[in-house]
Parts: C-alpha cells; structure tokens; sequence
C-alpha cells in the first residue's frame, strides 16, 4: 500500500519536473508564434505574455509586399537544391572509388580529407573571394554552390565510404562477370544499396544552406540575390528592430523544417548514429 | 633507339630512363599506347609551355610586390592576387609531379606485365584496361578540382598569411604593398604584445571550457531525459519527446537570434516578465555581463543541443539487449544501479565517437556564439583586439577578419585551431574500420 504511494508520488514529481521542462523548452517557440501574429514592431512593445496584444496577419503581408522574400526564398532553394544534387553525385562518387580500387596515395588522400574537414570553410575565406573574382563567381548563386559543395565533400565522402566499405566486394564481383562495367555498377548496384546514406546526405547537405550567413554576407552583393538568412538578419541587426517581422519570417521557414525534420527523425537518428558509430 | 626489349627483366633501367625523360615518351616508344601515352605527353607539353607564367608567379610570391606609389591604383603590384597565384601554381606543380610519377610507375607496371605474357598488348586490350583504369580517374576528378582549389588553396593561403603583415591600416592592397615578415605575428601574439597575448590566452581558455561545457551538458541533458522517457510507466512520453525535439529541427539561427532578442537586458521579454512576477528587482545582464553571458551561451546551447542526444541516446538504450535488463531484475539490482552499471557505460561506449565529434564541432561552433552574443559583451581589451567576454577562437577569426582586417593574427589562430583539432581528427582516422584492418 504504502509503496504504491511512493511509487505515485515518484510519477507525479516526474510529470511535473518534465512539464516544466517543455515550458522551458516550449518558451521561445511560442513567443515567436505570437510575435508574427502580433501588432507593433520592436521587441520591447510587445506584451510579455504571448498572444497578449492582439492578433494581425500584416507582417506576413509586409513580407510579401514590401521586401523580397520571394526572391530570397527562390534563390536559397536554388542553392539548396544544387547543392544538395552536386555533393550526392561528387561524394558517393568519389567514396565508391576510395571504397573500391586500390590506387597510389590513397592512404593520404584519406587522412588529408579528414584534416581538412576540421577547418571551418571561412578559414580560408579572402582567397575564396579571390578565386571566385577570377573565376567571375562572385555575386552569383553558382558561385555559393561551389564553396558549399566543397566544404561538403572531405566529411561526406568519409561518411559514404564508410556505408559502402560494408557493402560486400562479393555483389561487385558477380555482377563484374556479368559484364558490368564500373559505372553500371555504381549506378545500379552500389547507389542503390547505399539509399539511406544517401538519404541522409542529401537532406543534411539540402537544409545546411537555409541558414548559413557568412558565405553568402561575402559573396552575394545585389539585392536580387540575397538569401533567407541574410534577408532575415537585416530585420533584427545593431540599428533596427523589426522582430514581428523577424519572427514572421523565420516561422515560415521554420514550419517546413519542422514537420520534414519530424517526418526523418528517425531514419536521420538511426543512420547518424549508426554511420559514426560503425566506423 | 633500339625498341626490343628483353624479357628476363634487364630493359627496366630503359624505361625507366625514357619514361623519366618525357612524360608518356615509355608508352609511346615500348608499348604502342600511342593515345595514353599522347596524353601524357600532352600534360608535360601544357607545363612547358607555361614555364614563364611559373617562373614569374613564384618569382611574385617570394617578392609579394613592390610599392609603385606613382602608378594608378589598378596598375600596382596587389600583393594578395600574387600570394594566391603563387598558391595555385604551387598546387598545379605538385599535382604535375604527381601525375609524373603515376606515369612512370604505369610504364614500368607495363613493362612487369611484358616480361610475363612476352608480348606487348594488343591495341584493344590496353584501351579497355585504359578505361577501367580511367574510372577512378573520373570518379575523382571533381572531388579533388574542388577539394584543391576551394580548400586546400584557400587554407595554405592562410597559413601563409600568418607569416605576412597583411593587415589594416598599413598593408592592405592595392594601395600597399604586403611583405612576409617571418614569425613576427606569432611572437607578437605570444608574449610580445601584452594586450594581445592576454586576448589569445583568454580566448583559446574559454574556447576549451565552452567546448567541454557545451558537449557534457548536452550529453548529459539528454541522457537524463531518455532515460526518464524511456521509463514504460509513463505513458504520454511521446508526447514529451515530440517537445523536446522542436528546438533541434528549428534552424539554429533563428532559434539563437530569437534568443538574443528574448534575453535582451532592457528591452528583452525575459527580464520584464520576470520583473513583473516580482522575482527580481533588477534586469539580469544576461548578455551584458562577461561571466553571466558566458553562463548564458551554455545554458541556451543546451536548450537546443539536447535534444540531438536525447534522441541518440534513445536509439542506442534500445539497442541494449533486454535480456540484461531482466537478469539485473532478478538479481535483485534497484533502478538507479541498473543505470550505474549497466545503462551509462554501455551508451557511454556506444556514444564516445559521437562526444568526440561532438567536442570539436563545439570548438568551431560559430552559431551558437555569434547569433547569441555577437561575441559580446565588451571587454577592457575588445577594442584594440575586437575579442569579447563571449568570442571563441572562430568568432573572432571573424571578427579579426571582417571588422578589423588584422588577416595576418587571424591566420595565427586558424593554425591554432588546427594544433588544438588536428590530433582528433587523426585519432578518428586510426579508429576507423578500414584503417584497423590495414586496408590501406
């Protein structure tokens, strides 16, 4: 008797410390929400409780009709995308081969790409401004798409490799007496197998340019081509505060994000884990 | 040229000497591979030919330019373009040599495979072994364009720099001129000037403590809370989970710049509403006081980095066979021990690599400090060293960068950054599977 009280008090100390918890945790979600829909404009006018001030849909209308964030939204995408498809194609390539065929400095080769992962890409970034200047790259989307193709490829050709080491050289080798050429064998064989990490690059490499900002700072100039974090970090800088606006903004991204990263949780959990564990 | 070969192995020295002579010429010569051989050949011809444009670039990035005070602005040396050329030429060189080696060991291979088969392979033959060799080739051609010219490029031009003056006031192109100037950045950040010795020591402590501090409580944090989610009793637990997992699929950004505002000393939400329930009397400096920002930077990194290890953590407990869980039942074995003793250090092995990972992401983890902070607040040295209470070593390698142009301190720290990271990442080397196996 008395142990079922322990144990109900035990349950009720829990659900309560955990209800705190996803207040904590819920807090600046919600405050965010009211904030798109709330009249005014700086943070310091708005009613400390959320939905406090009434209710207005004319920040997102605002978003609409007086800035680009159409425009910002169309070109992120773009870059989202080709990034997205060109770090596919360029890393699962280049991990099949690494994977595969044995060849001169390929022990250092490896060990380079892990090294060079540990550097922040803006390391270097005064000569990327340069060699986009001679290449003609700069203020153009193509441009942003190589420097985050590149700072993509040393982690993600490891983390492919890695998935295709564990294929077994058996399903290569029957197919090559088939006939198979390597190609056909990448393509049809090897990609195929390798779907979940795949997946999982494709969608890490397809939100990380959503929200990255100083690449883009440094190499988009004109106003047609900005991106959603730039265009979104101008609402709230040093010299004004447009925090409806900021947070109108962000909670159309944001709502995407959220129901995608709900709808791949898992298989992005499990194929994380299991891809740096396994190693 | 006598272009019998012997078959007992005596002709290496031969080919040797002919491949060595000019690139491809083996090929051409002993084994009629007129197409790989033209190619070869082609590769050192190119190279030849750019032998000026070489000479002068390396020639340009040893003198780095001479101040021309008279001519146009356009028309003078810019000492940066010249360190950059110097950089790729450097690059293509070395690939050249790369690529030389790769022919005559290819021609030597052939040669082994002569001596054997004593015969020279027909035309067909060596065009479909060209192709399945050239794979590779193909395969990692646009990784290592990519890799050489956005990376590696970029990051010795760095390293270089930290061996320059390239700094503003005085040694910014195209109106000066940039000189190398030896190890002098590294003495003045190490003990020769005080303000910026003091700003380093400071920094690259609290990027260590940020990063341990930033790792272990979100490890934890998350560990807490799958192993109370995982416990069946309760029955909403999804519930909570599908909670706590929202500041993870926010963009970091958003999250963090809606953070700033939230915490904003005057104007911020946090401190009226806690003004107005009488729990303080005071705004708490959440952002504006060294050390309570530096408390704050960890906590809200823990908002949103918990998650990510709450649902790690999760997947890897239900890994753990239950069979474990029951034979600890039946021995008689309370919660709390079935947690020290069979729970923590299964995940704790399961998850090291990640904690590792998860440590040097930290090191570099740009958005969560400069998003929340900006580096912020000031500091008695900030304004000469532009380093606030909060600034890890990659915030203010931004800063040194973007607002005070000091290019050559910056470098210093990214080669520090590279001393501190660069064990980690060989240590992951030597872990992974296939180097274990001595793939290689």
């Amino acid at each position: 008797m008395g142990n079922k009280i322990i144990k109900r008090i035990n349950l009720t100390t829990v659900l309560v410390i955990l209800t705190i918890i996803s207040l904590g945790v819920l807090y600046p979600l919600v405050y965010v929400i009211s904030a798109a829909f709330s009249p005014g404009n700086s943070i310091a006018s708005l009613n400390i409780i959320p939905f406090g001030d009434g209710f207005t849909l004319d920040h997102f209308k605002h978003l609409f009709n007086n800035t680009k964030y159409l425009i910002w939204f169309k070109n992120t995408l773009t870059i989202a995308l080709g990034t997205s498809f060109l770090t596919i194609v360029v890393a699962s390539l280049g991990a099949y081969v690494f994977s595969r065929f044995q060849f001169t400095m390929k022990k250092s080769m490896m060990l380079l790409m892990l090294i060079l992962q540990i550097f922040p890409s803006f390391v270097g970034m005064v000569a990327i401004y340069v060699i986009l200047l001679r290449i003609n790259g700069l203020d153009t989307l193509w441009g942003l798409v190589l420097v985050y193709l590149a700072g993509n490829i040393p982690y993600n050709t490891w983390l492919v490799k890695s998935y295709i080491d564990t294929i077994p050289k058996s399903i290569d080798e029957s197919a090559r007496i088939d006939g198979a050429n390597n190609l056909l064998i990448y393509r049809k064989i090897i990609m195929p197998i390798a779907r979940p990490i795949i997946v999982f690059l494709g969608i890490t490499s397809f939100t990380a340019p959503w929200m990255d900002y100083i690449f883009p700072k440094m190499i988009l100039r004109s106003a047609d081509k900005q991106t959603l974090a730039l265009g979104l970090f101008s609402f709230v800088t040093d010299k004004k505060n447009e925090f409806t606006v900021f947070a109108a903004g962000s909670l159309l991204i944001a709502i995407p994000f959220i129901i995608f990263f709900i709808i791949t949780q898992k298989t992005m959990v499990t194929s994380f884990g299991s891809a740096a564990v396994k190693e | 040229m006598n272009k019998r070969l012997k078959e007992d192995g005596s002709s290496r020295k031969k080919i040797l000497f002919t491949s060595m002579l000019f690139m491809g010429l083996g090929h051409i010569v002993y084994f009629k591979q007129y197409i790989k051989g033209l190619f070869y050949a082609l590769f050192e011809i190119i190279i030849l030919f750019m032998i000026p444009t070489i000479v002068s670039k390396l020639n340009d990035m040893v003198t780095l330019g001479v101040l021309k005070p008279d001519l146009p602005v356009k028309e003078r040396d810019h000492s940066i373009f010249m360190l950059i050329d110097g950089v790729i030429v450097l690059a293509i060189l070395f690939i050249f040599i790369i690529v030389y080696i790769i022919s005559v060991r290819s021609a030597l291979a052939e040669y082994k495979e002569y001596c054997i088969d004593k015969r020279i392979k027909t035309n067909k033959e060596s065009i479909s072994r060209a192709l399945g060799k050239a794979f590779p080739i193909f395969g990692l051609a646009p990784s290592v364009g990519l890799i050489v010219f956005f990376v590696v490029v970029p990051l010795i031009f760095s390293a270089c720099v930290a061996f320059t003056n390239y700094s503003a006031p005085k040694h910014i192109p195209p109106n000066n001129t940039v000189d190398w100037v030896g190890m002098d950045n590294f003495a003045a950040m190490f003990g020769g000037e005080a303000v910026w010795t003091s700003a380093l020591g400071r920094v690259a402590l609290w990027t260590l403590v940020w990063a341990i501090l930033a790792t272990a409580t979100c490890y934890f944090g998350g560990m807490i809370m799958a192993v109370i989610l995982m416990d069946n009793k309760l029955k909403i637990a999804p519930i909570f989970r599908g909670i706590f997992i929202l500041p993870y699929a926010v963009p970091s950004v958003v999250s963090m710049l809606v953070w700033q505002n939230l915490l904003n000393g005057s104007f911020g939400t946090v401190n009226r509403t806690l003004i107005q329930l009488g729990w303080i009397d005071k705004a708490i400096p959440w952002l504006s006081n060294e050390w309570v920002a530096k408390f704050t930077t960890i906590l809200i990194n823990l908002w949103a980095g918990f998650p990510y290890f709450m649902l790690l953590i999760t997947g890897t407990m239900t890994a753990i066979s239950s069979d474990l869980f029951e034979a600890a039942k039946i021995d008689g074995a309370s919660r709390f021990q079935v947690f020290k003793n069979i729970t923590l250090p299964m995940v704790l092995y399961q998850t090291m690599p990640l904690i590792i990972m998860s440590f040097t992401h930290n090191i570099n983890n740009f958005g969560a400090i400069f998003f929340l902070t900006g580096g912020n607040p000031v500091v008695s040295d900030s304004t000469i060293t532009s380093a606030g209470g909060t600034d890890i070593l990659v915030t203010w390698i931004y800063k040194l960068t973007v607002n005070l142009m000091k290019y050559n301190y910056a470098s210093v720290l990214a080669i520090m950054i590279f001393i501190i990271l660069a064990p980690f990442a060989i240590f992951q080397f030597m872990r992974t599977k296939s180097y274990k196996e001595g793939e290689f």
